[in-house]
């Protein structure tokens, strides 16, 4: 078991991720594309950490866990938010602090 | 032997999520995708020996995040057309697709370049993860716990509706009137 299929997984994951960050305006599903690519990052670390045999990568990844949890949260607010002002889930809407927006 | 077989089906398994992730109109569609590719991260960590990461990410991600996002999305439950509009959904995944590969290629390469340099393949134990996050790490680790009380409070605060507050002071108000 080599650890290089596993790198190939996290390149893949996290450029799935970034491709549904730019192609996308549903606000979840930039959402769990933020998630995704951070959780590539977390395989990651997770892998480095088994090949060069030192636990601080395992821990680094645990508190990333933690930072995905408060991103989620906040991210999670403002989707409610944002849609109780707006009635929309689309990225597009997110305008009233450009100058002269139509829709504000 | 085996682990390849059990690497290639829960591989499959994250990229059928994720591509289901961002590919799906119907946004629980997603989050189910989105489901299956964390657990599937979590039987990598589980594969790759860290059984602490694994259940880390079996009762935060899945248990937490994942079932969160799917009741805020049950609790929104956005009709059709206010679902964004994107008729060239597929045409944009395609090019950016096209664009983000050579970033792939750069991190894979990249990964296994530094791989290569040195390597040991040792499973990390949880007794010396759990050492580690209380003697060396144990600053940022208060840091996470003071960002989660401060993500919690700023939750509450941002997806609060700011009318009921007042309404209810002002009827606090009125009613203390009528009694005095």
């Amino acid at each position: 078991m080599t650890p290089e299929l596993f790198f190939l997984l996290a390149s893949v994951l996290f450029s799935i991720g970034l491709v549904g960050l730019v192609s996308r305006k549903n606000l979840f599903v930039l959402y769990m594309s933020i998630e995704l690519m951070l959780s590539a990052v977390n395989l990651l670390l997770a892998t480095f950490s088994k090949v060069l045999n030192d636990a601080n990568g395992s821990v680094i990844a645990l508190l990333i866990i933690a930072v995905i949890a408060a991103e989620a949260v906040l991210f999670l607010a403002m989707i409610v938010h944002i849609y109780r002002t707006s009635r929309s889930v689309d990225s597009d809407h997110l305008n009233k602090l450009r100058e002269g927006a139509e829709n504000a | 032997m085996l682990e390849i077989s059990i690497f290639t089906i829960l591989a499959l398994f994250m990229l059928a999520g994720s591509i289901a992730m961002i590919s799906n109109r119907q946004t629980l569609f997603s989050a189910f995708g989105f489901l299956v590719a964390m657990i599937g991260l979590a039987g990598m960590f589980a594969l790759l020996d860290s059984r602490f990461l694994a259940i880390a990410q079996i009762m935060v991600s899945v248990g937490a995040v994942v079932v969160l996002s799917m009741l805020t999305i049950l609790t929104i439950n956005a009709k059709n057309e206010n679902l964004p509009h994107e008729p060239h959904k597929y045409k944009w995944i395609f090019f950016s697709s096209i664009l983000v590969l050579p970033v792939t290629l750069l991190i894979y390469k990249s990964t296994t370049a530094l791989y290569q340099s040195f390597s040991t393949m040792e499973a990390v134990s949880s007794k010396v993860v759990g050492k580690l996050l209380f003697s060396e790490w144990v600053l940022p680790f208060e840091i996470v716990s003071i960002l989660l009380l401060t993500a919690m409070v700023g939750a509450i605060v941002i997806a609060r509706k700011e009318t009921t507050t007042k309404e209810t002071t002002k009827n606090d108000l009125m009613r203390s009137e009528e009694n005095s």
